[in-house]
């Protein structure tokens, strides 16, 4: 171990010495962020796309969203350790907590995307005898998608950001790093997790950027 | 021989008992009846909130009567499926509601398509579409709306519901939102078209000098009911206070 | 609110601001005492005694900045001079801080810690409570009657089908899981489990992991029932708790040390598990728990 006051060593030597964990660290991290994406993805924007068609539900759901949103990261995963299947040391637990996270931008933003399609267009495509559906495929959701990935940007680039809190838990990601750092005093062991996650959540915001000006329709 | 459009005792009726609530069960159209036989146009003319366009939503069940029938071609519209129903009527809206990100020829060819036509024959009908509503397909056909003036966008409205060329077609202020010049340009032109085609239409304005251009009949709505049904020339000598009302603003 | 209201706004603030900051410098006002503890329930009900007792005995202020980190951000923090002392143990200061090889005899560890600690950054070390809490290597006892584990020796046999969880600090420290696999031949399945020390009991016992490194006075060892490894090689050096303060802090207030004095060798082995088992197992609130055992053993 290298000082207890500070590494005195630089940063990209320790990622030479130890490529392999890091890389191992890195894939973790990547996995919890992908997987609960998904998870909020796959949730969230049939949920957007409900709320949209119910009305009534919107105050209740997106408030609740909402409140789940305001609980701090380790709160949550302190409130979800204790309960069955869904809890525990581990990895399941942080993607429970980070999907919950996801959850308010990407079905908001779904609900948005969609509520602020023209009206004039959705009455000519029901007035011209558009299914709900071919309304929701051929319309809606293609006039709607860079809201929606919007949505999708922002839950990612949070969920970098939250998943480092999940070695707490015991489910691994460059949090480790961190936490090592800190129980040492060691600032090389903190910054060699903190500055992958923080390249982690730029990439994802500019990637999904990219996306968004690529596949979403826009006026010239 | 079934005429393309009979309206029987059409009315609807607002939710709610008239204690408050959702809506207060006021009338918004009361006991309406006319028919529309082919290449006709009945106009409905009316002040705002008249019920001219509440009227025109119950015909293709984009509101749903409580009360009365209506007939499309002799089948009772109540007994046949929604969307079906809808593709075998045209419908233009004031705000014309092209699909920003289609182009023209999609955005016209959108019934042919979800009747699952052979892409050559829609094709082949959009560009006759686009040139009977006054525009060149090989231009416009790839633009996409946001290119288009206020008149184009609408001409290709016209053209797309006539797509499928269905026997009804329902429209709803069409010329509103244009310019005063443009408007009556497009007047003068779907004059020319309802003789060419022969399709019945009801046409809704509060125009009077429109409906009088463009009607076989004008069916005039006074508080949700017909307060007159006749041809352009009798409603020019009726004595009916509404009738005179609209003249005098003629 | 105009011109005048506004001004008479930036008065206030700039007084707000004024008594801030003098709060924050009388904070280490001369007659304080700053009490620190790390990250556990044994060090904070140490701490806990601690600060009642100066608090008793002396008269003078105590502030209690408890569950700051673990060894090595209360290291800095008493070197520093943000806490006048803490509760700290000989082997972690012999091999953590001091970074000497460990070695198995008690007095010879206390004097070389006392002497080194006083020299290289002016803190004396009290006599300590009289207990060992060592790294206690903990399995299920199930598990330990299926494959016969009684000594981390024996841990050898099973480690490459086992899973390890570990706290970041024993991951981290050159005392702790490293030296431990090498002078024992532990190859474990996969690279251990990194989570928080509290956890890794609860992790122990729903089997997310097979084994972990608890302290050998946890007040949960029993409770859910499992076994402490015996360290037959003699690995880990001996850990007695003792408070650590700063010299500067006992030339001050000579009271203090009296008072601290009065705690050496009060606390066994099984007395400690006691306190921790009454703060942990049954959620006692620490407060009451020192209380109650200042007014039993030093009425």
């Amino acid at each position: 171990m290298q000082g207890v006051h500070g590494g005195s060593v630089s940063l990209w030597g320790f990622y030479a010495r130890n490529s392999g964990e890091v890389l191992g660290l890195v894939g973790q991290h990547l996995s919890l962020v992908a997987s609960s994406t998904a998870i909020a993805i796959v949730v969230g924007v049939p949920g957007g796309i409900v709320l949209t068609r119910r009305p009534a539900w919107r105050g209740p759901v997106l408030g609740l969203a909402n409140v789940f949103q305001t609980i701090p990261s380790l709160a949550l995963f302190g409130f979800l350790i204790p309960l069955p299947f869904i809890g525990g040391i581990g990895a399941t637990t942080a993607i429970v907590a980070l999907v919950v996270y996801a959850l308010l931008p990407i079905v908001r933003n779904t609900y948005t995307g969609i509520a602020g399609v023209d009206p004039a267009v959705r009455e000519a495509g029901r007035g011209m005898g558009m299914t709900d559906w071919q309304l929701l495929t051929q319309v809606e959701l293609p006039l709607a998608l860079g809201v929606i990935l919007a949505g999708v940007r922002v839950a990612t680039v949070v969920s970098v950001g939250t998943a480092t809190i999940a070695a707490a838990i015991g489910a691994g990601g460059l949090g480790v790093y961190i936490f090592r750092g800190v129980a040492v005093v060691d600032d090389t062991l903190i910054l060699a997790g903190a500055l992958p996650a923080a390249l982690m959540a730029l990439a994802a915001d500019a990637l999904f950027g990219l996306a968004e000006r690529q596949f979403a329709w826009r006026a010239e | 021989m079934t005429r393309p459009l009979e309206v029987q005792g059409l009315g609807y009726r607002l939710p709610g008992n008239g204690k408050g609530g959702t809506g207060n069960g006021r009338f918004l159209v009361r006991d309406v009846s006319f028919t529309v036989g082919a290449g006709e146009t009945v106009v409905l003319l009316g002040r705002s909130g008249s019920g001219k366009t509440t009227t025109l939503k119950l015909i293709n069940r984009l509101l749903e009567p409580t009360a009365g029938d209506v007939r499309i071609a002799g089948e009772r519209a109540r007994d046949v499926p929604p969307t079906r129903l809808r593709r075998r009527i045209g419908y233009v809206i004031q705000e014309v509601g092209l699909f920003p990100h289609f182009t023209v020829a999609r955005n016209v060819g959108l019934v042919p398509r979800l009747e699952g036509w052979d892409p050559a024959r829609i094709a082949a009908r959009v560009r006759e579409l686009l040139a009977v509503v006054g525009l060149d397909p090989d231009t416009y056909a790839p633009r996409r709306p946001h290119q288009l003036s206020g008149g184009q966008r609408q001409r290709v409205g016209v053209a797309r519901a006539l797509a499928a060329d269905p026997p009804l077609l329902l429209l709803d202020e069409p010329f509103g939102a244009l310019d005063p010049i443009t408007r009556v340009e497009l007047q003068r032109e779907f004059q020319a078209l309802q003789q060419r085609l022969g399709q019945a239409m009801v046409f809704v304005t509060h125009d009077v000098r429109e409906g009088l251009m463009l009607a076989t009949r004008i069916g005039l709505m006074q508080h949700g009911g017909l307060a007159f049904l006749g041809t352009p020339q009798e409603f020019r000598e009726s004595e009916h206070p509404e009738c005179k009302a609209f003249m005098a603003a003629a | 609110m105009g011109g005048g209201g506004r001004w008479r706004a930036v008065q206030g603030g700039a007084c707000a601001l004024a008594m801030v900051a003098s709060l924050a410098a009388g904070c280490r006002s001369r007659d304080r005492i700053v009490v620190g503890s790390k990250n556990f329930t044994e060090s904070d009900l140490l701490g806990e005694i601690v600060a009642q007792q100066i608090e008793r005995r002396t008269g003078l202020a105590v502030s209690r900045r408890f569950h700051l980190g673990g060894t090595f951000v209360c290291h800095q923090a008493i070197t520093a001079g943000q806490i006048d002392l803490y509760v700290e143990y000989t082997g972690t200061a012999y091999t953590a801080v001091l970074k000497h090889a460990p070695v198995a005899d008690r007095d010879s560890v206390y004097h070389t810690v006392a002497r080194d600690y006083a020299q290289r950054f002016g803190l004396a070390w009290v006599k300590p409570f009289g207990f060992n809490n060592t790294f206690a290597i903990t399995v299920r006892r199930r598990d330990a009657t299926r494959y016969g584990l009684r000594r981390i020796s024996d841990l050898a046999r099973v480690a490459p089908r086992w899973r390890a969880g570990f706290g970041y600090e024993f991951l981290e420290r050159a005392d702790g899981f490293r030296g431990l696999a090498a002078v024992y031949g532990l190859r474990f399945a996969s690279p251990p489990t990194a989570m928080d020390l509290g956890l890794t009991y609860r992790a122990l016992a729903e089997g997310k992991v097979d084994v972990i490194a608890g302290n050998s006075t946890d007040g949960q060892i029993q409770a859910l029932d499992l076994l402490v490894l015996e360290d037959d090689r003699h690995y880990f050096p001996p850990y007695e708790a003792a408070p650590v303060i700063r010299l500067t802090t006992v030339t001050r207030h000579p009271k203090v040390a009296a008072a601290l004095a009065q705690l050496a060798g009060r606390i066994s082995d099984a007395e400690m598990r006691r306190l921790n088992a009454l703060a942990d197992v049954e959620h006692r609130d620490i407060a009451t728990v020192a209380r109650d055992w200042l007014r039993s053993n030093l009425p």
